[in-house]
This record gives structure tokens, C-alpha cells and sequence, in this order.
């Protein structure tokens, strides 16, 4: 108990003697964080939002005349990417076609005798699987026609992996930044104190005692870096949803309050453990150094 | 404690010899001045004790412990038995004498109470009772050293190195530092100290041991600074 005190105590020093890169670092790990933060919500959107268009993915396959419906159900149902399928006999697909053409659906009676076939509706597991759920629907001798939004899969299916890759990039890019500025700090500040730390090896003070303030001051930068970035985040983030859902009410946005709030604890976690990390490792380096004999 | 060098060289790289073939035996309870000329191995024999610099042949033994085999994680508890005096009095600048004192106790997790009492008291058997609250820059050469050796008291250790603790001071203030090592020693403390000082080496007769590029070319009880024909 008695030496987290004192080890409490020299952090605190540390901290307040070197104040002015303490705020400068803690501005840099917030900024970092910060931006990290906003890569990962919005990943996280459009990644909602693909899922959004994934569930609502239909194929429709029209099926032959004179076709057994039930055989080349069971056969569409076995293949590994489809999710569910439904089945629409002629005066289903007609009803349908009806109610989506609204006034103009008393053309169709002119038409006579009902000229739909049967049909499929299918919907996928993952819209990377369409294009080749649709050639597998395709080569089947039952089947006359397939049709599917095929150009805005293939759409959101890039956008997607731009932001994945995009939010990767950042995500390194934010990792290095924040890692070398609180490595430089910690750096400094035991640079700044060698002859003292020097000292303190040979009056016999132990490795823990003389290292952990130093680890503790990085881990604690660090950690205030990501409460100040996750503050940042969570108030701007849920006025932004709302302004967003307002002029586009058709996008699905991640707005659940207990994912944001997981998200944000998960980002101080990490932040703080990245701080930890830089610390542990620079101080780690200097001790070996400092304590090697001639 | 009993300290033994045997055959002891120390080569710094690429090829300085610090310490040649030395062989000493120093009983627990000793006086023992070093002396010799800038750059015998004086200073190079009191670190190796300290464990700051290891020898390339030979062994140096402090008690029962080979210094050498000596595991990493055993060198601070080894050293808070060895009270340590520098002539630039190692101390941190920006700790009043009472903090300088303490924090070696502090590394030692002592309860803080303990501290209190024991800084208190060191500091008061060193004459720096009203200069407590002080900063080492704002003490004289003679109140640093004072400070330097109450923080190596404040452990109560069994041995005490000092190298040269008069070398920056002057006649009377060595004198002052020497009354405390002495009675340091009188209360069974081995001490070890290397001094240029002919003075104090001839006043306070102890047994000597001089170096001479690494060598030791002469080991006297109770001798003076140099052989008595040569005074």
C-alpha cells in the first residue's frame, strides 16, 4: 500500500513537471483518438447500412412454362448462398404487378389471358454471393429468366471495401501517430530525469519502483487522450445521426445508444492500453540501458 | 560486511586496464583509505563494489555474494546495505534534504511514518537539522556532502563507499565530514572511502591501500598518505 503512494505520488510529480508536453500530448492522443473514433462509426455505418441492403436483396427467378415449380424449388433452396425463398404462383405475381403500377394497371387487362409465370423470390446471405447465386440460377434447365439489382450490389459492395480499407488506413495511420507521441513524451521525461533515475538504481531503489510512475504517466495521457476523444465523439455524433435521418430517412445508421456507448468504452479501453504499451516499451529500453554495468 | 577482491583486472574496451591482478581482503568493521594518483583505479574499485562495473577477471566479493553472479533483481536490495558518498554528492536538485533523505526509504516501501522518523533523525546526526526543508543548490559544498551522507545513512546500511566526499571541500569542512565517517565506522560499519587528501589521511591514521595504474603497490594498517620516507 504504502509504495502505490509513493508510486502515486511521482506520477503526479511527472505529470506536473513536464505540463506543458503532458497538454500537447494529450492533445495529440485526443485528436488521434478522436479521428479513430469517427473512422471506426463510420465503417461501422456503412458496414449497417450494406447489411441494411443485404437483407433486403431479392433475386427473382422466373421459372419456365410446363416446369415442375416444387423440383426447381427443393434444387434452389439446397444452393449455399441463398437465405430464404418464396414461391409466386402467375396471380400472385400479377396481383403484385398490379398494386405496384397503381393507375396504370388497367394496361394489363387488355393483355387478356395472365401472362406471368411462376416465380422465385430469393434472398441472399451477402451481396458478394448474388453474382454468383445468379449464374448458379442461370444454368438451371428450369428456370427461363433471372433478374436482380445487380449494378447497386456491385455499388455498395465497393464503397464498402474503400471504407473498410479507408478506416484501416486511418486506423494505422492513428495507432503510429498517438504510439511515437506518447513514446517521444515518455522519452523525454525520463531523458530529463536520467541523473536522477541514476541515483535512485544505486541507493537501491528497485526497477518497479523508479519505472512505474513513467508508465503510468504515458498510460494516464493516453487514457485522459480517449475520454476527451470519446466526449467528442458521442456529442456529435447522435446530433449528426439525427440531422442525417431527417434529409435521408432511408439510411439505416447505427443509433443504438448501448452499441455507441460499447463502442466508446471499447476506444478509452484502447487508447489506454495503447498508452500503456508505448510506455511499457520505452521504459523498458531505458532501464536496460541504464542499468547494464561496465 | 567482509569485502574480497582476488585477483581482480578490469579492462575497459578497447584496452584501458583499470585494475590489474588486485587482491585485497577488507574485514568487516575496517577503515580504509584508497589512495593513489588521478587515474590508478581508485574510483574504478569503489564501483565495482557498487556494482556498477563488473570485472573481466578475477572475483569481487561483498559478504557471501560474488558480486559478478550477483542476479539482476537482487541488485537493489543489495545495495540498500551499501551507503554510497560521491564527491559530486549524487543528489537531485529538486528535493529539499529532508526528500533526499526519504526517498531512499521510499524505494523500500518503509511505512511513511518510519520515514519521518528516521530522515528526521539522520538529518539531525549530520548538523542539518534547520536545512531541512532546503534545497541542495542552496547549501554549501561541505551541507551537500552531509546530505549525501545522511541519505546513505538512511538505511543503516553495513557498509559505507565514499568517494572522495572531501574532494570539493575545504579544511575544516573535510574535517567535519571525517568526525561523521569515523563515528559511522565506530558503530561497525566497514567504511571505504578514496581520497587525494594527505591531511586527513595522516590525521585520521586508518589502514591504506594504494593504487598505482591499476595495481596495488602498497596495503599499510594504520599508514599514512604515502610511505612514512617519502612524507
Amino acid at each position: 500500500m504504502t509504495i502505490f503512494k509513493y508510486i502515486l505520488r511521482d506520477t503526479g510529480r511527472l505529470l506536473f513537471r513536464h505540463w506543458f508536453l503532458g497538454i500537447l500530448t494529450l492533445v495529440t492522443a485526443a485528436v488521434m483518438m478522436w479521428i479513430l473514433g469517427l473512422t471506426t462509426l463510420f465503417s461501422m455505418n456503412v458496414q449497417n447500412l450494406l447489411l441494411k441492403l443485404e437483407s433486403e436483396l431479392v433475386v427473382q427467378a422466373y421459372v419456365k412454362r410446363g416446369s415442375e415449380v416444387s423440383a426447381a424449388a427443393e434444387r434452389i433452396r439446397t444452393l449455399p448462398s441463398v437465405a430464404s425463398l418464396k414461391a409466386l404462383s402467375p396471380e400472385e405475381t400479377l396481383a403484385k404487378l398490379q398494386a405496384r403500377m397503381g393507375s396504370q394497371a388497367r394496361a394489363l387487362d387488355l393483355i387478356g389471358e395472365n401472362p406471368m409465370p411462376w416465380n422465385f423470390e430469393v434472398r441472399v446471405k451477402s451481396a458478394s454471393q448474388v453474382v454468383h447465386l445468379v449464374r448458379s440460377l442461370m444454368a438451371m434447365e428450369e428456370i427461363e429468366d433471372v433478374v436482380y439489382a445487380g449494378m447497386v450490389v456491385e455499388r455498395v459492395a465497393a464503397i464498402s471495401r474503400v471504407a473498410s480499407e479507408a478506416a484501416m488506413a486511418m486506423f494505422i495511420l492513428a495507432i503510429l501517430i498517438t504510439s511515437l507521441v506518447v513514446y517521444n513524451t515518455i522519452h523525454i521525461s525520463l531523458y530529463s530525469r536520467r541523473e536522477e533515475i541514476a541515483i535512485m538504481f544505486l541507493v537501491g531503489a528497485t526497477r518497479g519502483y523508479i519505472s512505474t510512475p513513467f508508465v503510468l504517466e504515458g498510460t494516464f495521457l493516453a487514457l485522459l487522450g480517449s475520454l476527451i476523444a470519446v466526449g467528442g465523439i458521442t456529442s456529435a455524433y447522435f446530433p449528426g445521426i439525427r440531422l442525417l435521418q431527417e434529409n435521408l430517412p432511408f439510411l439505416s445508421l447505427v443509433e443504438d445508444p448501448g452499441t455507441i456507448v460499447q463502442f466508446g468504452v471499447l476506444l478509452i479501453g484502447f487508447g489506454a492500453t495503447l498508452g500503456w504499451v508505448c510506455s511499457y516499451i520505452v521504459v523498458t529500453r531505458f532501464m536496460n540501458s541504464a542499468t547494464r554495468p561496465l | 560486511m567482509r569485502i574480497k577482491f582476488s585477483g581482480v583486472t578490469k579492462i575497459f574496451k578497447p584496452d584501458i586496464i583499470a585494475l590489474r591482478d588486485v587482491h585485497l581482503d577488507i574485514e568487516k568493521g575496517e577503515f580504509v583509505y584508497v589512495v593513489g594518483p588521478t587515474g590508478s583505479g581508485k574510483s574504478t574499485l569503489l564501483r565495482m563494489i557498487t556494482r556498477e562495473v563488473l570485472s573481466s577477471k578475477g572475483t569481487v566479493s561483498v559478504g557471501d555474494m560474488n558480486l559478478k553472479k550477483m542476479r539482476v533483481s537482487d541488485i537493489p536490495y543489495y545495495r540498500r546495505d551499501v551507503g554510497l558518498v560521491a564527491q559530486d554528492f549524487k543528489l537531485i536538485p529538486h528535493l529539499t534534504v529532508y526528500e533526499n533523505v526519504s526517498f531512499v526509504m521510499e524505494a523500500m516501501s518503509v511505512p511513511s511514518k518510519m520515514v519521518e522518523y528516521r530522515a528526521n533523525k539522520v538529518i539531525e546526526q549530520v548538523g542539518l537539522w534547520r536545512r531541512r526543508f532546503m534545497n541542495p543548490p542552496q547549501l554549501s559544498g561541505g551541507e551537500q556532502q552531509r546530505v549525501a551522507i545522511a541519505r546513505a545513512l538512511a538505511n543503516s546500511p553495513s557498509l559505507f563507499v565514499a568517494d572522495e566526499p572531501t574532494g570539493n571541500l575545504d579544511f575544516r569542512t573535510s574535517a567535519e565530514v571525517m568526525k561523521i565517517l569515523m563515528s559511522i565506522n565506530a558503530g561497525g560499519v566497514t567504511v571505504l572511502m578514496t581520497t587525494h587528501n594527505q591531511y586527513i589521511v595522516n590525521t585520521y591514521r586508518q589502514r591504506v591501500v594504494e593504487l598505482d595504474a591499476g595495481k596495488v603497490v602498497r596495503d599499510e594498517r594504520a599508514g599514512g598518505y604515502a610511505p612514512d620516507d617519502h612524507l
